[in-house]
């Protein structure tokens, strides 16, 4: 199989020949060695509902407010409501797992899964829309045009055209910024079907006057040829997980192939430091526990089967998954709930202290909730991914990513 | 004579159309030559010119067209686009047929014709049925024995396990048996629901896997009728796309309710491409993603009817947008507030007063579940039930006031509070309907009104009245189309004109696009080229720009989700944010680059491109053509390097202009 650094020292010569050889390309056929660190976030949009995913089982007022969702403490597996999602599996006797993560069992007993509860924004909307804008950009309060995660990757000339993808459709602000982010939605696609006319269309959007065009353009014609140079499996092709008792990509979703594409290109070593993907539909306010029931299928198998694939080259990659804020902790009158604050972070990887739940547990008392009916925030989200930012992708300048923030005590998500 | 009276009509035209500019600083304030303004016109009031489209504008008058624009139904439909629609016949159905021609039939139907085998009551004896079922091994063992070999046979297929174990004397004959008979129902299940291999010889199901369309379409047109629907139901999609009437007809035998969307998705493409009214269906666009629903949100309470929403999204468009787009914007917002298809997707059709259904025989029974004390007992009828804030919040923040609009979560409750009792009536009959009994008749006070108690839908219909007479409202409705017809950051100035418009013509809408229309910014540099095409956009303008002849638009709606807009789709109620960055990625540019080839080459299954009409222009002709000016010189130059020394046909410069960036704009 053709791996990067083989096709480096050949393609930078040729491409040198042909007059235009990317400086990426001749740095990094001159630098030795290609392994990086990754760092993954995975947006969960419409405001999942933490205390039905990570569940305080012990909590009486758990189950007080929520008569009908309340998911059963492990103690219980019959189910309490008449319905099929009454399972859970317990964590550290004090939260469990929603019954339907199974797949996220092996990665907690591993050490690889940690959870941070508690957290979130300490801005009060409860706009979707404007929430998930602050989360992405770092900024609670205010909306900047960039985003934590591309400010978080420290300036390298010469990077790989790769460096920081966004799987699907379009870059998230997540990623937006002064370092070059590309959207890829499938890899095999992402090439000009005739190559005569690729080189003119090349040409014309380098040379482009329309800014934007020109910027974007460029960038998605140096990813296709680093795409080409790699030998990124084809869908399907190559050993992939599976096989009995194994997560799969297949029971994943749209997320399962997202992040089956990420796979691909870290095992080609296209050099992908930062990644982003996301899973929609956690905005349930009506008929809870069925509608979450089949997401958490997805979205842990999805992130199983990942982590399973990579295998060894876990140890140089974290996850980090969020979403924009939590939900009531009442339940409402359609068996559903509505927008609320606080909620978890889950943080997965071969780096990180798993096993454990990280964060201050204030309480579900009615004093104790925000605005008397949510649940408070009492690590802020920028806590989290400040520590993971610094100790995994060694980025130290955490003001200029965080901007206005000033993280406090580490938790310790990270092994030293 | 008569050039000095053109001269008069110019001048007059140009009178009313460019009022004199004050200083001309900024680029809003730089006025686009006339033959621009054409073409600026085209650009936003269309899905894009046609090939003449200019010099019919320039032959009636900009002004004029662009009030014959405002008034569609001035304007006589484009009967080749009536012709196309036919098929789609769910367009014309009013929601109570749409129900009911397209639910799927009964499932289990298989459960209701008897099996192939006698069941033991008629094999057996009662006697013997009971020595056997629950008698000693010793009796069971003697009947089975006093069988002949064929009746045992059968009797020991039918058997449970349990009882054949307690058998051993006839363990291997039972297995079998047991054998023997699964694969007598499987045989049965097979001849029910036949696999394409029982229907299809091997070469014709060579034919069949081949996913080449004109081999597909010889194929089933070799079978008879009901042959071909039952093949046709049974192969990808887009291996019909020669045979549009019987891709449509095999969905619908096996989902019947994606068939109902799928038509308004079709209709949007051929509208788009082929409709005079353009301006309408530029409005509609805009419209529905203002007032986005998503057509695949599956109502999971609703157990037997996922899908519901495929089956209420065309009567949505047609019936509660459609009306009133060139109407009063309180009309609008009232129609799709009483939509069953917004009422389902924003939840409000089980939102229903605290407490209302916890009385007589409803209320709730207490008890021990599980160890856990003070349970809601799950009998039948004791599902909670009570307020849903989602419409009360979507409503302000996204349809009326905007996020900065000025409303409290105080104000979200009572709105949603106010619309307790706003209904569906049921999934066999989706009509709105007033339930009382779901009512929160109680006072409220929304953004300051008070709301008295005791009334009911009415406190809706106040709760509409006010919202829609914000001046929030008025702000952010005028934003919104200054946005999508002028800049992606339109000039605040202009955007005040049209909320003061909006406000004093008590929502107007065609009044509020009549003061963009005609205003110095519509038509200045600042707006020239401004907004980057959406994948829809970029589609409909190539197909259009190239007189391309479109059949069959399924092909366009599969490219068109492809770069990122899957219609009728969207599942968050914001709709599809209407600025360049949505759709300026590189994913979408590698999309949008890849399109035009197949277009221009004829690869696009049911759309016919017409190459001829380049034959004899160089590149800078064609551009001027399809782009409607000139090309940029860095575009120009790039295709006459890259094509030098070489014979281009005309359809290879228009397609790498049509994947230029500067097609990517309107």
């Amino acid at each position: 199989m053709l791996t990067r650094r083989f096709f480096l020292r050949g393609s930078a010569m040729a491409m040198a020949g042909m007059g235009s050889a990317p400086l990426w390309l001749t740095r990094a056929a001159a630098a030795g060695s290609l392994k990086n660190k990754t760092l993954v976030a995975i947006f969960m949009r419409g405001a999942a509902d933490g205390l039905n995913i990570v569940v305080p089982f012990g909590e009486k007022r758990y189950r007080e407010l929520r008569p009908t969702l309340a998911v059963a403490p492990p103690s219980r597996q019959d189910n309490a409501n008449g319905g099929p999602f009454g399972s859970t599996i317990d964590l550290d006797g004090t939260f469990a797992l929603n019954g339907s993560m199974q797949p996220l069992k092996a990665l907690w007993d591993n050490r690889q899964l940690a959870i941070v509860e508690a957290t979130g924004s300490p801005d009060p909307t409860r706009s979707h829309f404007d929430a998930q804008d602050y989360m992405e950009s770092g900024t609670p309060g205010r909306s900047v045009p960039d985003g934590w995660l591309n400010r978080a990757l420290p300036p390298e000339p010469g990077a790989s055209p790769l460096r920081a993808v966004a799987l699907g459709n379009q870059v998230p602000r997540t990623l937006r910024g002064e370092r070059e982010a590309i959207a890829i939605g499938n890899a095999q696609q992402f090439k000009i079907g005739d190559e005569n006319t690729a080189s003119i269309l090349q040409s014309m959007y380098s040379l482009s006057p329309d800014a934007p065009f020109r910027r974007t353009g460029t960038d998605a014609f140096e990813a296709m040829k680093m795409l080409a140079s790699l030998s990124v499996g084809a869908p399907g092709s190559g050993p992939g997980p599976g096989g009995p008792g194994r997560p799969s990509y297949g029971q994943g979703g749209d997320l399962g192939r997202s992040l089956q594409e990420l796979a691909r290109l870290i095992k080609a070593e296209a050099g992908v430091e930062a990644a982003f993907a996301e899973i929609g539909g956690w905005d349930h306010h009506g008929n809870e526990n069925q509608q979450l029931s089949n997401l958490l299928r997805q979205f842990s198998s999805a992130i199983a089967a990942f982590c399973d694939d990579m295998g060894d080259r876990m140890e140089d990659i974290v996850l980090v998954t969020m979403s924009e804020f939590g939900r009531t902790v009442e339940e409402n009158g359609d068996a559903g709930t509505d927008h609320g604050h606080g909620s978890m972070i889950m943080v997965l990887g071969g780096p990180v202290q798993g096993g454990k739940v990280y964060g201050k547990w204030p309480g579900l008392e009615k004093e104790q909730l925000y605005e008397g009916r949510d649940l408070a925030v009492t690590t802020d989200f920028r806590a989290v991914l400040s520590e993971v930012v610094r100790g995994h992708l060694g980025q130290n300048d955490l003001s200029a990513v965080f901007p206005g923030f000033r993280p406090g005590a580490p938790l310790g998500l990270l092994r030293a | 004579m008569k050039p000095v009276l053109l001269a008069i009509a110019a001048a007059s035209l140009a009178a009313i159309v460019l009022p004199r500019p004050a200083d001309a600083t900024g680029p809003f304030e730089k006025r686009l030559t006339p033959e621009q303004q054409i073409v600026q016109a085209l650009n936003r009031l269309t899905f894009g010119p046609k090939p003449g489209d200019i010099e019919d504008v320039r032959r009636m008058g900009l002004a004029n067209w662009i009030e014959l624009q405002l008034h569609p139904d001035r304007i006589p439909e484009n009967p080749a686009l009536e012709t196309k629609l036919k098929p789609l016949e769910t367009l014309r159905m009013n929601l109570a047929e749409v129900v009911k021609e397209y639910t799927p039939g009964q499932p289990g139907m298989t459960m209701a014709i008897p099996p192939p085998f006698e069941s033991l009551n008629t094999l057996l004896s009662n006697e013997q049925r009971r020595k056997v079922m629950n008698g000693t091994a010793e009796e069971r063992t003697e009947v089975l024995k006093s069988l002949d070999a064929d009746k045992r046979k059968q009797v020991l297929a039918s058997l449970p396990p349990n009882v054949i174990s307690y058998t051993p004397d006839f363990k291997d004959e039972a297995a079998d048996a047991q054998k023997e008979r699964q694969e007598q129902l499987r045989a049965e299940a097979r001849r029910r629901n036949p696999q394409l291999g029982d229907l299809l010889n091997p070469d014709q199901m060579a034919a069949a896997r081949s996913n080449d369309g004109k081999r597909v379409a010889a194929l089933l047109a070799s079978l008879d009728r009901g042959r071909q629907i039952q093949v046709a139901a049974m192969l990808p999609l887009a291996s019909l796309a020669e045979v549009p009437e019987l891709r449509r007809e095999g969905q619908r035998s096996r989902m019947p309710r994606l068939v109902a969307s799928e038509d308004l998705r079709e209709a949007k493409v051929f509208r788009a491409i082929d409709s005079n009214r353009q301006l309408e269906e530029v409005l509609v666009d805009f419209w529905f993603n203002h007032f986005n629903v998503d057509a695949t949100k599956n109502v999971a309470s609703l157990g037997n009817t996922p899908n519901l929403g495929h089956l209420l999204i065309g009567s949505y468009e047609r019936d509660a947008i459609r009306p009133h787009v060139l109407g009063h914007f309180k009309d609008l917002l009232l129609a799709t507030a009483r939509h069953p298809a917004m009422l389902y997707y924003l939840d409000n059709w089980d939102s229903m007063a605290p407490g209302s259904f916890e009385v007589g025989p409803f209320a709730p029974v207490r008890g021990t579940v599980n160890g856990v004390p003070n349970s809601i007992l799950p009998l039948f009828g004791q599902q909670a039930h009570g307020l849903n804030e989602n419409y009360g919040r979507e409503v302000m923040e996204l349809h009326t006031l905007g996020v900065k609009g000025g409303y409290t979560q105080d104000d979200v409750i009572a709105v949603a509070r106010c619309f307790t009792g706003w209904t569906v009536r049921s999934p066999e009959n989706p009509e709105f309907v007033f339930a009382p009994f779901m009512h929160d008749f109680g006072e409220k006070t929304v953004l300051g009104h008070k709301i008295p108690a005791g009334r009911g839908e009415a406190d809706g219909l106040q709760a509409i009245d006010i919202l829609a007479h914000h001046p929030s409202t008025a702000k952010f409705i005028s934003r919104e189309l200054a946005r999508h017809f002028v800049a992606d950051d339109p000039p605040q100035a202009l955007v005040n004109r049209m909320a003061l418009t909006f406000t004093s013509t008590d929502g107007d809408l065609r009044a509020v696009l009549e003061t963009m229309l005609k205003s110095p910014e519509f038509f200045s540099e600042g707006a020239w080229e401004a907004r980057i095409k959406s994948p829809l956009e970029m589609v409909v303008s190539a197909v259009r720009a190239t007189g391309g002849e479109v059949t069959d638009a399924w092909s366009l709606v599969q490219k068109i989700a492809d770069m990122g807009e899957p219609l009728y789709a969207k599942l968050e109620p914001n709709g599809y944010p209407d600025t360049g960055e949505t759709w300026l990625s590189t994913a979408g540019i590698m999309a949008r680059i890849n399109f035009p080839p197949a277009l221009t080459s004829g690869r696009v299954p049911g759309v016919s491109p017409d190459a001829s009409r380049w034959k004899g222009m160089d590149a800078p002709a064609i551009a001027r053509e399809l782009l409607g000016h000139d090309p940029s010189a860095q575009t120009l130059q790039a295709i006459e390097t890259g094509l030098q020394g070489r014979d281009p046909a005309p359809a290879l410069i228009a397609s790498l202009i049509l994947s230029s960036p500067d097609f990517e704009r309107r």
